[in-house]
């Protein structure tokens, strides 16, 4: 059985437990006749309304089970009369957890609490030992976590005891994030924990020595592969297939989006008639149905992490069929006029040929006929 | 190295004037039938997308192309023989044409192995071997170079087709591309224009012959279709056979040809293989490319002289050894300057041999024969043609070796067989 959690006011409390007895009761009984589905939902999930509405289930389903069965067996009607038993018991419960539910509204608020409130960010760990002057480092990021960045640097000629180190985001510094670094083991550190929970968290972060070092971590979801910069051409009334892919080597996305470029920035585009989108892990296809010209333009796949939206680009230009069908005429044009020349400069050739024979053959018979 | 049997109803070829413009016909001619289904791999990956197949049944297309051009070989043979080369290259032209203008609006990827590959494919196969037959036809003494310059067709529109596809695919989609790829086809059709028909021998004898035909009508028609069946039946000749040297041929060239295009289709990979970045691989196969539209007539040129003309097989035997050797030493390079040079090297191997696979041929046969051998020995040809890369893919996945030790082993074998071949042919 689930641990109830501890709430302040002593009355839920009791009520609570009186539940939690009742409904254990009420589970074993279940067990006992193997219907183990219904006791393993009696179990206790959390707080709220969600138990009332199991509760019902299992009631409804007895009914159910009880209006389905003959009552003419003797092993039946002993069901009956549990069943009875139960049906009584489990409306008690009902009635208690009603109450109980009051008392919950009356205490703790309006809003239901989120699915895992206390449960701790994951935590990540980037450090970076830095020699020169300055360095840039990558840093992918999938999901929120708690971000724990470490700079140590192994300072200049000149080793004070002290400098003021202090950390900045997007070249803008972080409020009351100066502090004195004291030289230990001949080398300076800077830590600092960084909770990312969103985009707008994303961004270069740079931990600063005096001035004269500087390391920047940049959190990034991961990026794209190559883009596509040739546009996929394709016909009005056809329908045409857009992808997107992401590299091998990335993470999976959770979800992926399409949106649509349009005056004011990117609309997102929600299958229907005209768009259908297929997943598939890492690739993701738009296919788009009866093209017309205003669907030319730009699209953007997004691949969409628990901490942002990486963005991929495709360029679509619809064309009308008669673009290539006027090279294609011209070509077959000049093709039925090369091949009439040839043949009409063959005819014209054999035909010289044939009276200059003929000619010839007349001035020998002349010839003949004189001798 | 004895000469080919002396026809019976031998006229003088022309060995030049119209000749020349046959020769132009049957570069364009072979250029597009050699050309043609390497190039189409361009919109491959456009038309996967949009059909939605896998990348192995539209690679299907290609190879569906080369067998039904290579298969069609008697077919094309014994219909030139009938008709002459110039309505065969016309229908082959127009059949080209439509089977790409056709493809350009499927919609299935059946569809397309039907237009592209099979009526394609049929188109390509009456153009080759036409052009070839008429070739043999117009030139005797300066035939060697004829072919050189008919062969040269395949690497200068390869090489001219290749970026002509590429701005017609952003420009057009590939559908307009097909389109228009096939407008240019088309263009065969002129090449058949230009191959006027060889005019025939003296006149007086046939006029006999077709007099006692009418004389007896009836039993006439009769004689007529029994010869005419009988001649039909002779095109996939078996008598060939009997004939050593065509043999020998045929085997060497089906060894060679089933090592000659795996180093191609592997050039790349292996490159890549040694480091070196995918645009430079890329670019060895367009210097092999380049090289072979050079060496091609070149070696016709060689081939023509007073020197090599008499002993010509043995200049053939001697390009497929250096084919052979040039494959045999590429393991041993390992930095791109070399492998450079490999590609030059590679280029005139493969320019040389290409030149004179069919001269050969027409040497050992004559010009009566070479229609029916060229139509057997591409059928045949077909076979190792389709089988040579996949084998060479699985060879590597079977022995966990590199290209390097396939490389060595084809070429090992192609060329000691053509050491044979030569020894062979001098007796």
């Amino acid at each position: 059985m689930q641990s109830m959690k501890l709430q302040h006011g002593m009355e839920r409390e009791l009520c609570l437990s009186v539940c939690v007895i009742q409904l254990w009761m009420e589970s074993a009984t279940r067990k006992l006749q193997g219907d183990t589905r219904a006791a393993s939902l009696l179990q206790l999930k959390g707080e709220g309304g969600g138990l009332v509405v199991l509760l019902h289930d299992a009631a409804s389903r007895e009914t159910r089970k009880r209006s389905s069965e003959r009552p003419a067996h003797r092993g039946d009607r002993g069901i009956i009369i549990m069943s009875a038993i139960r049906k009584q018991l489990s409306f008690q419960i009902l009635l208690l957890f009603i109450s109980c539910r009051n008392i919950n509204t009356k205490t703790l608020g309006a809003t239901a609490p989120p699915l895992d409130p206390t449960a701790p960010l994951q935590k990540l760990e980037r450090s970076y030992v830095l020699k020169g002057d300055s360095h840039t480092e990558k840093v992918e990021l999938l999901n929120p976590v708690s971000l724990v960045l470490m700079c140590t640097w192994t300072g200049s000629q000149n080793k004070p005891t002290n400098i003021t180190g202090f950390w900045s985001k997007d070249g803008k510094e972080i409020e009351n994030s100066r502090v004195t670094v004291q030289l230990e083991n001949k080398q300076y550190n800077l830590k600092r924990t960084f909770s990312i929970a969103s985009e707008a968290d994303l961004g270069s972060y740079s931990c600063d020595f005096g001035g004269e070092a500087k390391i920047n971590f940049v959190l990034a979801v991961p990026q794209m592969g190559d883009e596509r910069d040739k546009p996929i051409v394709s016909y009005l009334g056809d329908s045409v297939v857009v992808p997107c892919k992401l590299d091998d080597s990335k993470p999976t996305p959770n979800t992926w989006n399409w949106y649509r470029a349009n005056e004011t920035g990117k609309e997102q585009i929600i299958a229907g008639q005209k768009f259908s989108i297929k997943n598939d892990e890492k690739k993701t296809k738009l296919v788009i149905h009866d093209l017309t010209a205003d669907d030319s333009g730009l699209y953007y796949c997004g691949a969409v992490y628990g901490v942002g939206i990486t963005m991929g680009r495709v360029e679509l230009k619809v064309i009308s069929f008669f673009e290539p069908l006027k090279p294609f005429i011209a070509i077959l044009v000049e093709v039925i006029i090369l091949v009439a020349a040839i043949l009409l400069y063959e005819k014209s050739r054999s035909k010289k040929d044939y009276t200059a024979a003929g000619h010839l053959g007349k001035i020998t018979d002349q010839r003949r006929a004189l001798r | 190295m004895s000469p080919a049997p002396a026809d019976p109803l031998e006229y003088k070829p022309l060995d030049g004037g119209w000749g020349w413009m046959v020769v132009i016909g049957a570069h364009i001619s072979i250029g597009f039938a050699y050309a043609t289904p390497k190039v189409l791999s361009i919109f491959f990956n456009e038309i996967q997308q949009d059909l939605g197949s896998s990348f192995s049944e539209i690679a299907l297309i290609s190879s569906i192309m080369l067998a039904a051009m290579y298969a069609g070989g008697p077919v094309s043979s014994a219909m030139v023989n009938r008709f002459g080369s110039r309505p065969i290259v016309m229908l082959g032209g127009l059949l080209c044409g439509v089977s790409m203008i056709t493809a350009s609006f499927g919609t299935s990827i059946i569809y397309l192995y039907f237009c592209i590959g099979v009526i394609g494919g049929c188109g390509l196969s009456l153009n080759l071997n036409a052009s070839l037959i008429i070739i043999s036809k117009y030139f005797l003494k300066r035939r060697p170079l004829a072919n050189g310059l008919a062969m040269a067709g395949s690497p200068v529109f390869l090489c001219v087709l290749a970026p002509f596809n590429q701005y017609l695919l952003v420009n057009f989609g590939w559908r307009g591309s097909l389109l228009i790829l096939g407008g240019l086809m088309l263009h065969c059709c002129v090449a058949g224009a230009l191959m006027r028909p060889v005019p025939l021998p003296c006149k007086p004898p046939s006029y006999a012959l077709e007099k006692t035909v009418e004389e007896q009508p009836n039993s006439g028609n009769t004689k007529l279709k029994k010869r005419f069946v009988k001649n039909a039946k002779k095109f996939l000749d078996f008598s060939l056979f009997k004939d050593r040297g065509f043999v020998i041929y045929l085997i060497g060239s089906i060894m060679f040809i089933f090592g000659a295009y795996a180093p191609i289709v592997f050039l790349s990979a292996y490159a890549k293989s040694q480091g070196v970045e995918e645009y430079s691989a890329a670019y060895l196969l367009s210097i092999m490319g380049f090289v072979d539209m050079f060496v091609r007539p070149g070696t016709g040129l060689i081939a023509n002289s007073k020197l090599v003309r008499p002993r010509i097989q043995y200049f053939f035997s001697f390009a497929l050894v250096f084919n052979g050797t040039c494959h045999l030493l590429c393991p041993l390079i390992k930095s791109y300057a070399f492998l450079v040079v490999y590609a030059v090297f590679f280029g005139i191997g493969f320019g040389m041999v290409f030149a004179l696979i069919f001269e050969c041929l027409m040497d050992l046969m004559g010009s009566q024969r070479f229609p029916r051998a060229v139509g057997l020995v591409t059928i045949i040809e077909c076979f190792p043609m389709l089988l040579g890369p996949p084998a060479a893919g699985n060879y590597t996945l079977i022995m966990h070796s590199t290209y390097t030790d396939i490389n060595q082993s084809k070429s090992a074998k192609h060329s000691s067989v053509n050491i044979e071949h030569a020894l062979v042919l001098c007796s």
